[in-house]
């Protein structure tokens, strides 16, 4: 144990933390939205986001983006791997919605079954990568870990002064990226039409629809949401580790719904709490003791956390709202 | 509904039954080689990871077994090469040693590739009598601590690894403040142990991270308070690369030193420009592209030979010599095995009686990452 190690830098650790959480906090967002209206754990959402690194590092093959290009370039090449990183990801979600769950909405069938279903469909995309498409396209497809270049280099921009913390370009694009969107999304739920329908639909379906709120496209509209922030996630989850694998979703997805839990699933701003505390509380196990420590203590810290708030840190409430 | 669910019953059956065709017509094949054998008539199996994430350590050990059957010269025996997939899975493989040690046509194996499906099989092929020679696993205990009369293999075992790696830190690079990682797992760990033992006091801080982790942060700000001059990685592909990448992104530049975890084409592709010039060590010695064996290789294979192909060449020789030497039975073979001793592509071969290649036989390579593939750099003897 090396405390000192942690209390010396502090302000590095957690901004270490905040990084990685600001990862999970994203992701958390799709697992969050769909349980909030559906009081369903859609376990293909990890695979939304696999789909979105996908995305970005074919955007950077077609163009022919690699590290080392200039200002403008660069700019060109994030935003459109930004793009087609949502635009993947929210088609991937829509599509796990209107050809896996809707049929089964309409039948009734009961919630296992959507669960069993979330589970398959989250094996197929992750074997669509891992194997399908490597027997259509050959490599990069397949099992193995992929390069995905470094379009945007690592650079210090400036240093605190006093505590003497660099802070990196990436790591500005990344914080900042993952609280605007999620503070846009906030707001589109709270404050706009559309996201009226979705509270609605959350607090009550039946008598939303009676009010003339289609819960069809509410559902869908919320698919696309949480697609559209996973695939933010993707790309920035690219920036910062330049690779992907065809099951790189399924760690994120088990930390993305541990950080929607910890919040209060079904809460907004609960994702965004949870994600930056475990990515914090992970990145200070990892110090105190090594990275091997950091799934064992933040599912410590879960479990009491949910022992004196079952719902957690902020309670569930997409429903209940509050504007 | 009722007819369009027949319908469905009726394609669901046939496609059971066309599986099952297909199934027979893959266990057929091999036993139609009457024509030239007489009482030499005999297969020799496989086993590895043909598909997977790792197969690019396995396959062309497979080629190399190959060529060197193909390559041989008897015109009384007709022998058949067999390939089981594993996936590199311990419970994968159980089944096809069961099949294998049951089939008496089979009269030796090459494999297991990995230490856990050759630690969880070794004990079938014992039972019935037939001879593995193994191309790559490693696992200390195969023969040190658990040995088997029937397991043999052409490369020595992690311990010397641990000691060879720990030589050229200090040796080559002059290394005296290690920072020494693992990946927490049966390969990875025992390995970053041995080196942190035989550095001794120029290790200067140990951490441990996880298989599937990708964000290296904490392990990342522990270098940089530790200032290493080389890091030491105990692990495999999936996680060295990003690892190294965000080191190099962090601005550490220290030498970057793995085991043969990441000895593989994949690595290259993996780790990217930020992989250039890392060291991966190998008990596998390089093959000059001027020799016959990569020429014949490339001929056959299309591509120059990968990791362990010489090592696989060798364990077919090693059946081949048997047959040729009027062997034609298990016992035969296990007999004349064990008392091997001849000059292979990859070493001067033969046995201890645990089954071993001898000590100051074996050879490490360090393989430098250049523009995506390893290049041979030096060699490190580990035994003196």
């Amino acid at each position: 144990m090396d405390f000192d190690a942690l209390i010396n830098g502090l302000d590095r650790h957690t901004l270490d933390g905040i990084t990685r959480g600001s990862i999970y906090a994203l992701v958390a967002l799709g697992y969050t939205m769909v349980y909030g209206v559906m009081k369903l754990i859609n376990f293909a959402h990890s695979e939304v986001f696999m789909v979105g690194t996908w995305a970005t590092l074919g955007t950077y093959t077609l163009i022919g983006a690699s590290s080392g290009m200039g200002v403008g370039m660069i700019i060109g090449a994030t935003v459109l791997a930004l793009l087609a990183a949502m635009l993947a990801s929210a088609g991937t979600a829509l599509a796990v919605e209107r050809i896996a769950y809707r049929p089964l909405r309409k039948k009734g069938a009961p919630p296992l079954i959507f669960l069993i279903t979330g589970i398959g469909c989250s094996m197929v995309l992750v074997e669509t990568f891992g194997q399908v498409l490597k027997v259509f396209f050959g490599p990069p497809f397949g099992r193995v870990l992929v390069n995905v270049p470094a379009v945007l280099p690592t650079k210090v921009v400036f240093t605190i002064p006093g505590i003497d913390l660099a802070i990196t370009n990436t790591r500005i694009i990344i914080i900042f990226g993952a609280i605007a969107m999620m503070v846009a999304l906030d707001f589109f739920v709270n404050k706009s039409r559309l996201g009226r329908g979705v509270r609605a639909v959350a607090q009550d379906p039946d008598t939303a629809s009676l009010m003339g709120v289609n819960q069809d496209r509410v559902i869908m509209l919320v698919f696309v949401l949480g697609g559209a922030m996973a695939g933010v996630a993707a790309l920035l989850f690219t920036i910062q580790y330049d690779s992907t694998k065809f099951d790189i979703g399924f760690i994120i997805g088990v930390k993305a719904f541990t950080a929607a839990v910890l919040g209060g699933i079904g809460n907004l701003r609960g994702a965004l709490i949870g994600g930056l505390v475990l990515g914090v509380v992970e990145v200070y196990a990892s110090t105190v003791w090594d990275s091997s420590w950091a799934d064992v203590t933040a599912f410590v810290v879960l479990v009491l956390v949910l022992m004196f708030r079952p719902t957690g840190l902020l309670g569930e409430s997409l429903g209940k709202a509050r504007a | 509904m009722i007819r369009s669910s027949r319908t469905w019953q009726a394609v669901a059956i046939s496609a059971v039954a066309g599986l099952a065709l297909t199934a027979c017509g893959t266990t057929d094949t091999g036993g139609d080689g009457d024509a030239a054998g007489g009482d030499c008539n005999f297969k020799i199996g496989v086993m590895g990871a043909l598909s997977g994430a790792n197969a690019s350590i396995v396959l062309p050990s497979v080629d190399g077994a190959e060529l060197a059957l193909k390559q041989w010269d008897n015109e009384d025996c007709d022998v058949t090469i067999e390939k089981f997939d594993t996936e590199g899975d311990p419970a994968k493989a159980t089944p096809v040693a069961t099949q294998i040690a049951g089939d008496d046509s089979f009269i030796g194996v090459i494999g297991g590739a990995f230490s856990g499906e050759t630690r969880a099989t070794k004990a079938i092929y014992g039972d019935a009598g037939v001879t593995m020679v193994s191309q790559s696993a490693t696992a200390t205990d195969l023969t040190q601590d658990d040995p088997s009369p029937v397991f043999h293999r052409l490369v020595p075992y992690d311990d010397y690894q641990g000691a060879a790696i720990a030589k050229y830190l200090t040796d080559e690079l002059g290394a005296t403040k290690v920072f020494v990682v693992d990946n927490s797992e049966a390969y990875g760990e025992p390995l970053a142990d041995r080196v942190e033992e035989t550095l001794g006091d120029k290790m200067a801080q140990r951490d441990k991270t996880q298989v599937g982790q990708t964000d290296f942060a904490p392990t990342i700000s522990k270098m940089e308070s530790a200032k290493p001059d080389a890091v030491f990685y105990g692990g495999y592909i999936a996680e060295a690369a990003p690892l190294l990448k965000q080191m190099r992104d962090a601005g550490i530049d220290a030498p970057f030193i793995g085991g043969d975890g990441l000895y593989g084409s994949d690595f290259g592709n993996a780790v990217g420009d930020a992989g250039e010039g890392a060291i991966v060590m190998c008990p596998c010695a390089p093959i000059e592209e001027d020799s016959t064996f990569a020429a014949d290789y490339q001929e056959e294979f299309g591509s120059a030979p990968g990791a362990y192909a010489a090592e696989g060449f060798d364990a077919m020789s090693v059946f081949l010599a048997a047959l040729d030497d009027g062997a034609r039975t298990r016992e035969d073979v296990e007999k004349f095995v064990d008392g091997y001793t001849g000059d292979g592509l990859s070493k001067e071969i033969s046995f201890d009686e645990n089954g071993d290649v001898p000590k100051e036989k074996v050879s490490y390579w360090a393989y430098k990452n250049e523009g995506g593939t390893l290049v041979p750099d030096v060699e490190v003897s580990p035994a003196s």
